[in-house]
């Protein structure tokens, strides 16, 4: 080896651990594991890592019924429900669908002619209107005040569902027969 | 008369060398039987946590020694969380997790520790201080992350360190 190459690899060779150093510090690597040493005490430590994965949960919801109600006016059921999400921010997304032909909101009584309801989403609970939701389409950037899953613990209630069901409908109905349809809400992280 | 000082300095009675070496070696052997060592650490990854409603829990085997003839320790811990306490931090909150130790290789349970409380009366099997001979482990160092905290957490990466440190009994 002539001296300028060898000026050069002595100089790499030096290089090489700072760059190194260098490139871990700018990458924020975490320092690993490190062992004990012979000693009246020893020390040693260990790096923990986990990553929580966004989930949500919809809670505390209960069925709806109008019974005996004026056809001659309009009639609304509020509930109020837990919605709980673990994302930043607390955000959530919600979903809607009914039982009826392509999921519509409709109630159903055996050969009868369905009838429609329409259901309303609040973010707050306590609420007796809100946004209306149409089957299938995402209604995005909610939040949550919920801190527990089912509400356990934190606000004990988080966001409002409404359904109602205009006297239009309700004069469609036959008298005496019962009708009944299933409402499914879907939450999602956002 | 300087080769006489010089021999002289090396011609110590032998009674004297003897005494001399009466007084120190038992110091130097009293002080390596309080020594202890804690080794085989390695990291606790959790990867991601999908099921918030269980405890999701990683046990350890490592490796404690004690160079004492009845081979005693205590250990104590700190997170790397305010005061050392437990907790991991990231994810726009902290994440608390639990520790446990046993003095048994192999274990998935063991004594709940506080943070920078010692918990002392442990005894080890390990006769080499690496445990390169003999048992290949000695304890169990359990972490265990609650469903409560982990349904408290915000969603994201948790990161914290856990100083464990055994000192001789």
């Amino acid at each position: 080896m002539v001296l300028g190459e060898y000026m050069f690899a002595n100089r790499l060779a030096r290089l090489v651990p700072v760059a190194l150093l260098l490139a871990t510090a700018a990458a924020g690597t975490a320092q690993a594991a490190t062992q004990g040493s012979l000693g009246t005490t020893s020390t040693g430590s260990v790096l923990i890592n986990a990553s929580v994965a966004g989930r949500v949960q919809i809670s505390g919801l209960t069925n709806v019924t109008f019974a005996d109600v004026d056809a001659g006016s309009a009639v609304f059921n509020a509930q109020d429900v837990c919605v709980w999400s673990n994302t930043a921010g607390r955000k959530y997304k919600i979903t809607a669908s009914g039982d009826g032909s392509g999921n519509a909101f409709t109630l159903a009584s055996g050969a009868l002619t369905p009838v429609n309801y329409t259901v309303e989403w609040n973010k707050a609970a306590g609420q007796n209107s809100g946004a209306a939701l149409a089957t299938g389409v995402t209604l995005a950037s909610q939040d949550s005040l919920a801190t527990a899953p089912t509400c356990a613990s934190g606000p004990t209630k988080s966001a409002s569902l409404i359904v109602r069901m205009d006297a239009a409908n309700l004069q469609n109905m036959q008298a005496g027969a019962t009708y009944a349809g299933t409402l499914t809400l879907v939450v999602a992280p956002e | 008369m300087r080769d006489r000082q010089g021999r002289g300095g090396s011609r110590l009675p032998r009674p004297f060398l003897a005494l001399l070496l009466a007084a120190f070696a038992p110091t130097q052997a009293h002080a390596q039987e309080r020594f202890v060592n804690i080794g085989n650490l390695a990291d606790y990854d959790f990867g991601q946590i999908t099921n918030l409603s269980a405890d999701q829990l990683l046990a350890r085997d490592l490796c404690v020694y004690s160079a004492k003839t009845t081979p005693g320790y205590s250990v104590r811990a700190s997170g790397s969380g305010t005061g050392g306490a437990f907790t991991l931090a990231g994810g726009g909150s902290t994440l608390g997790y639990e520790v446990q130790w046993s003095a048994l290789a192999g274990r998935t349970t063991g004594t709940i520790l506080q943070p920078n409380v010692v918990l002392s009366g442990l005894r080890t099997s390990a006769i080499q201080q690496n445990c390169n001979n003999g048992p290949t482990a000695s304890a169990s160092l359990i972490v265990v992350l609650r469903a409560t905290s982990l349904q408290t957490a915000l969603s994201g990466t948790y990161s914290g360190t856990l100083t464990i440190i055994v000192g001789a009994e």
